[in-house]
Formats: structure tokens, C-alpha cells, sequence
């Protein structure tokens, strides 16, 4: 079997289950207590509690000094807030381009390097950006992006001087280039996982197909890409979480500027809570990210489940 | 045809990944005095041996770094540990709904970072966790165990259910049946989950920023971050070359591991 098998497998254990030294007597319960404890509790104290609180605090106003209970108005100013369609415009935007970019070039990558003899050297180039902090790459990139850059210095440098332009400067130019950048970084994961998928098929089965006569695109799209659909779901399941919670490359490029044109959802929660100091306010915008990302993730998780 | 196509798109797609690492590389060796404000294409002078000794110099760059390593290195194996031990009580042992329990800690990997920030920094003053070494490895292992679970727990469904029944037999023990069946089928797995949360705790800014400021407490990229913020600005060239140097340690790891994880990640084999 191939390995990362889909979370969704979750539901249904029953086969794995129903054996052990003696099924579920006091002994058991007390052992499943102790080795479920660690986890359990290390997520419920630093992360549940933490999300509980924040959910609580989203019912007040709060500067810092003073709260009050204020019921849902800081969920009624966020739904009717002027820049609110464009935070969640953005935030589509991030998951559609970080859903078609890494994931497609991290597909291609590995598919086409998997069986080359040099394709480690280009597998290199893709997953070099990955082990970079988070800092380089912001540097890296406002060179790259500035008016004065090194992207319009090469298109200058090849006739192509109309196309300047002010990348970081106009939405939704800014946001395109900002998605741009995060496949750069992103994309050495998505090849690392689909070659891990890729390794794990059997050559038998690819053997089989060639004896019938596939080859090239066919032998991919009928063979190759169905077997590496529990990689696909595990790719797909972390883009979606991340790009929904994208927040260091645009805060570090361009703020979610001009004024809050190229924000998403992480970056309204920050600037509320702590640029702005309204820790209600931003609170809410936490709950609603917060139920967003859970939400689509379960409702993904869950279809797979059924798919398989 | 096709083989030269696919050997031409690989060619073009790697070296364009290459340009901004390029850049990268070449600016970190501008000398302070040299930058003009714009970036190089070529080296323009050799001065990377410097940048990396002001940065240092300006920012607890390698104090930081010291302390990343012990974070990255007991926080993932923490986390790891504790990973395995939850993925056995969910794959293997009888639990009731194992999907809720799933979900109850999966669900770490889905919350968003920057909400924990605010309640933790008020949990961390009130329990005198703020700035202390034990209270970064304690978020950092927790944060990292999610992510982990979701990838052990993966491996762990495929180890063949015969194994653990042959083992009941026999009369062993839970953590008899966790150590000598369990543990070294998914030990691979529990490699490459260190490496990706080693990575994640070593590239992290987000909570050293916010729960530490003790140079024998900040990790490596918040004592960067200094280098960045306004009282220190030293021009472009530095702040790269001493994030190239921080950024060391997690390249190498990868790329030394790279090949050995991406051929033992199958059970089968």
C-alpha cells in the first residue's frame, strides 16, 4: 500500500481496530488514556485554549485598558466594513492561485524528474527556497518587486521596458505577484510529497500499462495520476490551510497595502489586534478565519473520504 | 520529441527558480560601502565574510542560533515522540470514535498562528513562561506535534494489522507492542516529520518575537528580525548574509536527508 494515505481514513479504523491485548478492558482504557495524554493535551493547552479565549474576547470591546461586552457588534462591523469584500476577494484569490500554481509545477516536477538522472539537480532548484527563513525570502523578493528592481532592470535590459511597472503598488497586480512569490518559496514541498507518491507506486502496475500499450500522457493521466491521488489529497489539504492563512509574505511585502487593497484574513486579524490595539475587533476576524479554515478543510477531508 | 520538450521545460523552470536565490547569494557579498540602493547581478566585491561578522555583531545572530538549535532539535523530537505515542492510541489501540480525537488534535494544524499570539502572551506573564528557554520549547513542541500526528498516523494505517495481532497472542503489552512493532515500522516517517517541524521550528519569527526577548532566550530569525527593525538598519547585504548563514543549518540538514527520505518513506519497502 502506498503510504499518506488520506486523513479522511479516519472514519473508518474498524478494520485496524478490534485486536490488542484485551479489548478495551480497565487496563486498556488506562493505557489509551496515557498514550493519547502528550498530544491531547499539548494541542488543548497551548492551541484549544488559546482559540477558546480569542473566541471569547471577539464578544467585547477592547482597547487593552477597558472591556465591555458588546455581543456580536464586532462581527456586525467586520460583516458591513467597507474593505471586508475585498480581504475575502484576496483571500479566494490566495487559495485559487496557491491550489493552481505549486501544486501543478510541484506535479510536473516530480512526474518529469522522477526517473532523470540529473533531475536532482533541477528538484534541487525547486526545494532550495523551502529550507530559506522567511526573512531572506521577503528581502529577496522586495528586490526582485521594487520599482528599481531586478525584474523591471530585466525587462528593460530586453526591450520589453513597457511592461515596467510598479509591481507591489496596484491591486490586483500586487496580490498576483505576492501569490507569484509564495509558489517560490512553497513549491519544494508539494515536489518532496508527490515524489514520496510517486516512488511508492508499483513498477508492476506501470509495466502492466506499458505491455498494453500506454506511454507518455496517457500512461500519466491513466496510471500514474489516479495511483498518486492520496499524495494529491494531502497536497491539496495542506495548500488549501495554508494560502487560507497566508500572512508573512504579504505583511512583509507590501503590508496589505496600498492602504488595505492586498489584505487577507491573517492580515486584517493582525492589524486590528495589534496595530490598531481593538483586540475584540480582531478577535472576531480570528473566529471567522478560524471557521473558514475549518470548514473547508473538513468539507475537503470529508468528500475524499466518500470519493475513495 | 517528447523527452526533449520535457527536457527543456525542466531546464527553463529550474533556472528560473534559480534567479532570486541567485540574487540572494550575490548581494550577500556586496560590501556595505559598495551597494548602490539597487540590486546586483554579479558580485560586486567580496565582503560576505564581513556582513556575516557585522550582522553577528549587531544582533545576537549567534546566540540565537544556538538557541534555535536546541529548540528545533528537542522541540521536533518532542513533538515526534509524542506524535507516535497518539498515532498508535488512534490507529491501533480500541478507542472510542477515533475520528474525534483525529480531529482534536489535527485541528492544530488548521488554527491560525497569529490568534494564538495575544492569549499566550498573557498566559505566558501570568505563568512566568514569558522569556524563559522552557517556555519556547513548550509551544514550539506543542505546536509542532499537529503536523507530525497528521503524517505518522498516516504510516501507521499501513502497518499490517497481522503484525499487532500476532503480538496480542503472544500476550504482549501496549508499549511493548508500541516499541518493538510499531515504533521501528514508522521510525522513517517519524525521520522526515522531524526534519519538515525541525525546518518549521527553526524558520520560525512569529512567537520568538512575541514570547522572548533575552538574548539567551530569542531564536536565531527573531534576533534577525533586529537587524531589520528600524534602530539598526544596515543596508540590504547584511541582513542577507546573516540570513543566509541562519538559514544554513536547514539547507543542509535537507539536502543531506533529501534522498534518504524520499526513498524510505514506503513501508512496502
Amino acid at each position: 500500500m502506498t503510504v499518506l494515505t488520506p486523513a479522511a481514513e479516519v472514519e473508518r479504523p474498524a478494520s485496524v481496530r478490534a485486536t490488542g491485548p484485551a479489548r478495551r478492558s480497565p487496563r486498556s482504557v488506562l493505557a489509551i488514556a496515557l498514550f493519547l495524554a502528550p498530544a491531547v493535551g499539548l494541542v488543548a493547552l497551548l492551541m484549544i485554549a488559546p482559540f477558546v479565549d480569542t473566541a471569547y474576547r471577539s464578544f467585547f470591546a477592547d482597547n487593552g485598558f477597558t472591556r465591555t461586552f458588546v455581543g456580536l457588534d464586532n462581527y456586525v462591523t467586520l460583516f458591513t466594513s467597507a474593505g471586508f469584500g475585498q480581504t475575502l476577494l484576496n483571500t479566494l484569490m490566495w487559495v485559487a492561485g496557491t491550489l493552481a500554481l505549486p501544486v501543478l509545477i510541484g506535479l510536473l516536477i516530480a512526474a518529469g524528474t522522477h526517473e532523470l538522472r540529473w533531475g536532482a539537480v533541477a528538484r534541487f532548484a525547486l526545494v532550495l527556497p523551502y529550507a530559506l527563513s522567511g526573512a531572506a525570502t521577503a528581502v529577496v523578493w522586495m528586490f526582485v518587486l521594487r520599482d528599481d528592481g531586478a525584474l523591471n532592470a530585466a525587462l528593460a535590459a530586453v526591450g520589453l521596458g513597457g511592461l515596467e511597472q510598479g509591481w507591489l503598488l496596484e491591486w490586483p497586480l500586487n496580490t498576483v505577484v505576492m501569490i507569484v512569490a509564495s509558489t517560490w518559496q512553497g513549491t519544494g514541498v508539494a515536489v518532496i510529497l508527490f515524489l514520496i507518491g510517486l516512488q511508492a507506486i508499483p513498477p508492476s502496475t506501470i509495466e502492466a500499462a506499458k505491455l498494453d500499450g500506454a506511454t507518455g500522457f496517457r500512461l500519466f493521466w491513466h496510471i500514474t495520476l489516479p495511483q498518486l491521488r492520496p499524495i494529491t489529497v494531502v497536497v491539496v489539504g495542506i495548500s488549501v490551510v495554508n494560502s487560507l492563512k497566508t500572512f508573512d509574505i504579504v505583511w512583509l511585502l507590501s503590508k496589505g497595502g496600498p492602504g488595505t487593497a492586498s489584505e487577507t484574513l491573517a492580515l486584517t486579524m493582525y492589524r486590528e489586534t495589534f496595530t490598531l490595539a481593538r483586540y475584540g475587533a480582531g478577535a472576531a476576524v480570528a473566529v471567522v478565519l478560524t471557521v473558514v479554515v475549518v470548514a473547508v478543510s473538513w468539507i475537503y477531508l470529508r468528500r475524499q473520504l466518500r470519493a475513495n | 520529441m517528447g523527452r526533449t520538450v520535457r527536457g527543456v521545460v525542466l531546464v527553463v523552470t529550474a533556472l528560473l527558480w534559480l534567479v532570486p536565490s541567485w540574487l540572494l547569494v550575490v548581494n550577500s557579498f556586496t560590501a556595505a560601502a559598495d551597494y548602490t540602493g539597487t540590486p546586483s547581478w554579479w558580485p560586486a566585491s567580496w565582503a560576505f565574510a564581513g556582513n556575516v561578522a557585522e550582522a553577528f555583531d549587531r544582533a545576537n545572530v549567534g546566540a540565537g542560533m544556538l538557541n534555535s538549535l536546541v529548540y528545533a532539535v528537542v522541540g521536533a523530537l518532542i513533538a515526534v515522540v509524542v506524535a507516535a505515542l497518539a498515532s498508535f492510541a488512534v490507529v491501533v489501540m480500541p478507542v472510542k470514535r477515533p475520528a474525534l480525537w483525529f480531529w482534536a488534535i489535527y485541528v492544530g494544524t488548521i488554527l491560525p498562528l497569529q490568534m494564538f499570539l495575544a492569549p499566550l502572551f498573557s498566559g505566558y506573564a501570568t505563568t512566568s513562561l514569558y522569556d524563559t528557554q522552557y517556555g519556547m520549547l513548550l509551544i514550539y513542541a506543542a505546536l509542532a506535534v499537529p503536523f507530525a500526528f497528521f503524517v505518522v498516523r498516516n504510516y501507521m494505517t499501513t502497518v499490517p494489522r497481522e503484525m499487532h495481532e500476532a503480538a496480542a497472542l503472544d500476550g504482549a503489552s501496549w508499549l511493548r507492542m508500541f516499541v518493538s512493532i510499531h515504533l521501528p515500522l514508522v521510525r522513517s516517517a517519524m525521520l522526515a516529520a522531524f526534519l519538515f517541524q525541525f525546518t518549521w521550528i527553526w524558520n520560525d519569527m512569529l512567537f520568538g518575537i512575541t514570547l522572548s526577548t533575552s538574548p539567551n532566550v530569542r531564536p536565531a530569525m527573531a534576533a534577525l528580525a533586529d537587524l531589520t527593525s528600524n534602530y539598526s538598519n544596515v543596508g540590504p547585504p547584511v541582513v542577507l548574509a546573516g540570513a543566509l548563514v541562519a538559514s544554513l543549518p536547514t539547507v543542509v540538514l535537507f539536502f543531506a536527508f533529501q534522498r534518504f527520505f524520499t526513498r524510505s518513506l514506503k513501508l512496502t519497502s
